[in-house]
């Protein structure tokens, strides 16, 4: 069927997209209302993922107490910056359960030929299938994760980087690291289209997404460079974190926008490929 | 007469494990990529990203910037590179949730055509820790003679016979402990609409306790003394420190007993939420 969303303007789109996103997050409310049991598990869950990220930091870092050098740094990070670090890890993450929760069950609906519903609609495919699932528990979560973030701003604003400086990066920071989630779990879901119930999908996301969760400047400069301009997964802590501490280099901080927007470009056609092979009963 | 009766079900029982183990090895293996994916690369990422973070904190607290010259609470960076090397393996023996569908199988009702058969249902749930268990022995023996090969003495060589058949052991038996809690937690969804989550938080718990960040050894001692208590440190970091020969047979038999205990308690508890929940269950579903 005609995408006939496309057929309006840009600002009409937006609305519409935006009431997409409005019923579905209507759906996602009463589909909670009856698993209020799973909900208090599902903020637990993640409240536990975060602890652990912490606590596993903090040990790691402390380490440095009685060693010879004193305190330790991560690359460059102290455990200050590092915890500002794991605040956009976590929001990146809370983004990703609150809106693209449907990602886990792409690979099986693929097999079941459960995609038909989605590309007969009157819009993009993508994005009416993967923001389908609003979780409001991983709004919850993001409402606990930014207050992380801003705790461990409030560790470095003064000292290390102006209120100034945070006002206009935190805005970019965040429209950064969201754009990059979306995009990433698309490229992260593309494979599946290819080789189907592979579960490669969520081996890449596992990948890639576990080497993200740690500043990129631990791995050897080639892997960081692939990480920042080939698979951006720089973009979902270490970007963010980096421009607001103001540790970015210059070019790599004009450059990597850019490099996203492409990134995007291609997942996109790629992942309308994919579609154009998928005949409703791939398994 | 009590032997008698008991025989022919134990028989059956056998048989019927065999069979199973079969299916779950024809049932991972249909789709090869997804069965490559799944039981080989499956926990390879975790500590090759570790093996950097450690790196990086080796290099920060040398003094020369050379990664041999500092000792971080008694762990050197060889020790840690061992510590990665066996994590590689043991992690790869650790049972994990994957396709064991109890609770869907309650979801949807189907568990019924189970019960009404003279055998019993957990026979077929431990077929599919004996089939992981034979998978990942031949996968974690490929992988130990892969790092062997690529990194020679620096990889993690147990240092005596004795010391891989008493960590094989802890591995074993602690692996079957993993599995009686995600069976029990399965079992859960006689009465939970949703026992994902709870799946998730026993497997950050069975990692972060077991030692799959760092060693257990290194935590700070708060950690170290309360997860020494635990069937995960038994499983995970205390077989590894077996095999490079910092804890010996004291600490060998110290484990046995405590993971011995935990796994008669899970499977008290196990028998305890099985039954309790088949006493409520209608047989269609949620």
């Amino acid at each position: 069927m005609a995408d006939t969303t496309t057929d309006k303007g840009p600002v009409a789109r937006l609305g519409w997209g935006l009431r997409v996103l409005r019923g579905y997050a209507r759906i996602g409310w009463v589909r909670k209302s009856q698993f209020r049991w799973e909900f208090v598990n599902q903020v637990i869950m993640d409240v536990m993922f975060y602890v652990s990220f912490v606590l596993t930091f903090k040990m790691l870092y402390g380490l440095g107490e009685g060693s010879e050098s004193g305190a330790l740094s991560l690359a460059g990070w102290s455990y200050g910056d590092m915890k500002v670090y794991l605040g956009m890890a976590f929001v990146a993450d809370a983004l990703m359960m609150t809106f693209l929760g449907q990602q886990w069950h792409f690979g099986g609906d693929l097999k079941n030929g459960a995609l038909d519903p989605f590309r007969v609609r009157p819009g993009p495919t993508a994005f009416l299938y993967f923001f389908q699932r609003f979780s409001p528990e991983g709004l919850t979560n993001l409402i606990i994760a930014s207050g992380w973030l801003v705790y461990a701003l409030s560790g470095v604003v003064g000292s290390q980087v102006s209120l100034l400086h945070l006002a206009w990066t935190l805005p970019l920071s965040v429209v950064v690291l969201a754009w990059c989630q979306v995009f990433m779990m698309m490229a992260y879901n593309l494979v599946e289209l290819w080789l189907t119930h592979s579960d490669l999908g969520h081996l890449t996301w596992n990948l890639f997404s576990s080497m993200g969760e740690r500043p990129l400047d631990v791995y050897p400069s080639g892997i960081q460079r692939f990480l920042t301009f080939v698979v951006p997964v720089a973009g979902l802590a270490w970007y963010p974190a980096a421009l607001v501490l103001g540790k970015l280099d210059p070019v790599v901080g004009i450059a990597f926008p850019l490099v996203l927007l492409a990134f995007a470009w291609i997942v996109a056609r790629v992942f309308r490929a994919g579609l154009r092979r998928y005949d409703s009963a791939m398994g | 007469m009590t032997s008698l009766a008991l025989k022919p079900v134990a028989t059956r029982s056998l048989a019927l494990l065999s069979k199973a183990v079969g299916y779950e090895f024809r049932k991972r293996i249909q789709f090869r990529t997804g069965f490559f994916v799944r039981e080989v690369l499956n926990g390879v990422v975790q500590p090759l990203v570790m093996l950097f973070v450690y790196a990086a904190l080796y290099r920060s607290a040398s003094s020369t910037g050379e990664l041999g010259d500092a000792a971080l609470r008694n762990w050197t960076f060889d020790e840690i590179l061992k510590y990665i090397g066996g994590l590689l393996i043991v992690m790869k023996l650790t049972f994990d949730n994957r396709g064991l569908e109890l609770s869907t199988e309650i979801f949807e009702g189907r568990i019924t055509k189970y019960l009404t058969m003279p055998v019993r249902y957990f026979v077929l749930l431990q077929a599919r820790f004996v089939q992981f268990t034979l998978m990942q022995v031949v996968v974690a023996s490929l992988v130990w003679c892969v790092g062997y090969g690529l990194v020679g003495d620096r990889w993690l060589v147990p240092v005596s016979w004795s010391a891989a058949g008493q960590a094989v052991t802890l591995i074993l038996l602690g692996s079957y402990c993993a599995f009686l809690l995600y069976v029990t937690i399965n079992a859960l969804a006689f009465w939970l609409d949703v026992v994902w989550s709870l799946l998730v938080m026993a497997s950050f718990v069975i990692t972060f306790t077991g030692g799959a960040v760092m060693p257990v050894s290194q935590m700070p001692g708060w950690a170290a003394t309360s997860f020494g208590y635990l069937f995960p440190y038994w499983a995970i970091s205390a077989p590894i420190e077996i095999l490079m020969g910092r804890l010996g047979t004291e600490a060998f038999l110290r484990g046995l007993v405590i993971v011995g205990l935990q796994l008669v308690a899970l499977d008290l508890l196990r028998r305890f939420v099985w039954r309790r929940g088949l006493a409520r269950y209608v047989g269609a579903g949620m």
